[in-house]
């Protein structure tokens, strides 16, 4: 996976280029938003990590070109001032996640690479998360390339978990995706679909129960 | 209409002050004057009845070869169709022929020297009474009969009492209604002042606006203009800090990133291997380092004037709850803590940001302060119509005699371990007067850990709740 890394302090932007190329990115750097307008012509990135604060033209200018040219491109947004108004217009614009420095290099990466599951699966319809492979259009899921049989409700629970891996998903909103319109949900219907996809991904994946408001899936720790 | 008239500042008191004494001399120069005008007039009309007096007794005066005969001697009355035939003034007559001989009358009645006028009149003392005497003089061929006519002053005294209760009278009510329209006008003249209070009013802090112009009169537009300069100041002042905080963020966060990469990256380079844990010293150091950075910034924005122009907006304290607790799920998998939520949905006036910073520092020190296997729970709801904010854990505790003391600034408890700096709390009370909440720390449940709560004023509050400061600021800038 390739990504484009603009940023213009050299010290951030080596301890980036370095960290995640260490964690099997390729890695391109630009020092301004016209280098790293140039390079985006000229070639095709995964993903884009741009800092806000930039000498001349800023990173949100950038972002507006990107968006302006009709990119899907995911964008992450790096910023080391704290003003709400940044961040909303950061999103407003079409960034797709936002980082407060400083941040640990694993932080980056994980976030990196949920921007790029997401992207890959509204590009094919394919999700991969550690060892998971899952196929959201066939409804399909691979554990280590075996497949793993799930009812409808169980599927319905697992896609919803990730498809937000890594975020709490509320307990609500699973319920409401795997309700149906003829038949009454029990309250701990959630409870028990979860537990019983817990079951079956077995280590593969980490579903968390945050206590009073829903779930988290995430991928094991190296 | 709150414009207290017992200040010593009022408007309306100053008004009286001044007004009262001048209305109350001209009241009297006025009574004065119409009472003096009046007996002019009640003097002439009686003067001209007992001249007619006079006139009537010259008809029973005779001439005859020279001689003068007085014919029939009148009555001691006045003159026909007198109106106070129930109350007959005591009345005096003399008749004088020529050389002051006594023709007709009393011969004791004084007589008046002779003047330019006919007939002349003058005050003259009979006995013991004053009289007022009407003399006439009328030429014949027998020589100028003198005709003395006079009746008692104090009769004429009732009418002038009359006059003068009914002067009194008219011009007191007229100061009484002129010191009610005073009273009156002031009010009605002082609602464009009362329109700006409300307009100032209505604001909260963040709100530096000029206030509208338009509908100000001339008087008082001076005092918004001013106003309004201040108010430009403020908000210049509030830009500048605010750029202060962004550019130190900025300086500070920017090279602290380099660094802590650099070292992370560092840390895995099998080169390393000897120096682990002197390089984790100085990743902790590091760490602690860009903490102290990050809430030296929340402080910062926190300060009432930092963020002056950031709107208040209604906030979802659920969802504030569910951000928060996302935000630091990964510390409470990392330290084993069973964090939860138990979030009812209400909503407050106020600034996401700052909320964030708040509900974050009570949960950073619930996550750093309780022990593996603990349990920190964040909630919101709502008391007594008040919505609130509450982080309670079952950790080590704040003792009694150190809640007040842990807000302070840079203060932590002996022993504290991790790697805070102190301000956590101070923050999280700044935030909390800016809200005009109310901050309680007390132990948990069965008397366990801590349980930190901010209550916030009642939802629906009008708009014109201000944070606290607010109004510091504004008695500051008044007095
Ligand atoms: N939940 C808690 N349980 C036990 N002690 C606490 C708790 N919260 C705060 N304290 C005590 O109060 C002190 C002050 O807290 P505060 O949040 O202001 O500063 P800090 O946590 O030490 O540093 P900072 O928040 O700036 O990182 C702490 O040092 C700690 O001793
Ligand atoms: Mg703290």
């Amino acid at each position: 996976m390739r990504i484009l890394v603009v940023e213009d302090n050299d010290l951030v932007a080596d301890a980036i280029v370095r960290g995640m190329t260490m964690v099997g990115f390729a890695v391109d750097r630009a020092a301004t938003a016209e280098a790293a307008g140039a390079a985006l012509a000229a070639e095709h990135f995964d993903l884009a990590v741009l800092d806000i604060g930039l000498p001349g033209a800023d990173g949100l200018s950038l972002l507006r070109r990107i968006r302006g040219s009709g990119s899907t491109l995911p964008v992450m947004i790096l910023t080391a001032r704290d003003t709400l108004a940044v961040k909303v217009e950061a999103l407003d614009l079409g960034a797709d996640d936002f980082l407060m420095k400083p941040f640990e290099q694993a932080e980056l990466a994980a976030r990196c690479r949920a921007l790029i599951r997401r992207s890959n699966l509204s590009a094919n319809g394919q999700l991969s998360l550690g060892r998971m492979r899952i196929d959201v259009t066939g409804r399909q899921l691979q554990i280590d390339n075996a497949p793993v049989d799930l009812t409808g409700r169980e599927w319905l629970v697992l896609e919803c978990l990730a498809l937000h891996a890594g975020r709490v998903v509320s307990k609500e909103r699973l319920q409401q995706a795997i309700a149906n319109w003829d038949q009454v949900l029990t309250p701990n219907a959630v409870e028990v679909y979860v537990s019983r996809v817990r079951t079956k991904l077995g280590d593969a994946a980490v579903i968390r129960t945050v206590r009073g408001l829903g779930y988290r899936l995430d991928e094991p720790r190296a | 209409m709150s414009l207290a008239p017992d200040s010593a500042t009022s408007i309306r008191r100053r008004l009286l002050i001044f007004l009262l004494p001048s209305l109350a001399v001209l009241m009297l120069a006025g009574v004065y004057t119409n009472y003096r005008a009046a007996m002019l007039f009640v003097q002439a009309a009686y003067d001209r009845r007992l001249a007619d007096s006079a006139l009537a007794l010259a008809t029973h005066i005779r001439i005859t070869d020279r001689e003068i005969h007085v014919d029939a001697a009148p009555q001691a009355q006045p003159a026909a169709g007198t109106e106070h035939a129930d109350l007959p003034a005591p009345f005096y007559y003399s008749i004088l022929g020529p050389g002051g001989r006594l023709l007709a009358g009393n011969p004791q009645l004084p007589t008046t020297q002779p003047g330019s006028a006919n007939p002349t009149y003058a005050d003259v003392r009979l006995a013991t009474r004053e009289l007022r005497l009407a003399t006439y003089r009328l030429p014949t061929a027998g020589g100028t009969v003198i005709i003395n006519v006079a009746e008692a002053s104090d009769w004429r005294a009732r009418p002038g009492h009359f006059i003068l209760a009914s002067t009194w009278l008219m011009d007191f009510i007229q100061v009484d209604v002129t010191l009610l329209l005073v009273w009156v006008a002031v009010h009605f003249g002082l609602k464009p002042l009362t329109a700006v209070r409300r307009q100032i009013e209505a604001r909260s802090a963040r709100e530096l606006r000029p206030l509208e112009v338009a509908a100000v009169p001339s008087e008082v537009r001076p005092l918004v203009d001013a106003l309004n300069l201040l108010f430009e100041m403020l908000s210049e002042a509030a830009r500048s800090q605010r750029q202060f905080v962004a550019d130190t963020a900025h300086q500070l966060r920017t090279p602290i990133t380099g660094l802590l990469g650099h070292l992370e990256l560092l840390m895995r380079e099998p080169a390393a291997v000897p120096l682990q844990s002197r390089l984790a010293a100085l990743h902790d150091e590091l760490t602690r380092l860009a903490h102290s950075a990050n809430q030296l910034l929340a402080l910062a924005r926190a300060d009432p004037s930092a963020n002056l122009t950031d709107k208040f907006e209604s906030i979802e304290l659920k969802s504030l709850v569910e951000r928060v607790i996302e935000q630091h799920f990964d510390r409470s998998v990392e330290g084993g803590i069973d964090m939860g939520a138990e979030a009812q949905a209400t909503r407050v006036n106020g600034s996401p940001r700052l909320l964030e910073d708040l509900l974050g520092n009570l949960v950073d020190n619930a996550l750093n302060y309780t022990p593996k296997g603990g349990r920190v729970t964040v909630r919101s709801g709502f008391q007594d119509g008040r919505p609130y904010l509450e982080v309670e854990d079952d950790g080590p505790g704040i003792p009694e005699a150190e809640r007040v003391r842990v807000r302070q600034r840079f203060y932590r408890l002996p022993g504290s371990p991790g790697r805070g700096c102190g301000l956590g709390l101070a923050i999280v009370e700044e935030i909390s007067q800016l809200h005009r909440g109310v901050l309680t720390i007390e132990a948990g449940a069965n008397a366990r850990g801590t349980r930190i709560r901010v209550q916030f004023p009642p939802a629906g509050a009008p708009a014109a709740n201000q944070p606290a400061r607010h109004r510091e600021t504004a008695t500051s800038i008044s007095s």
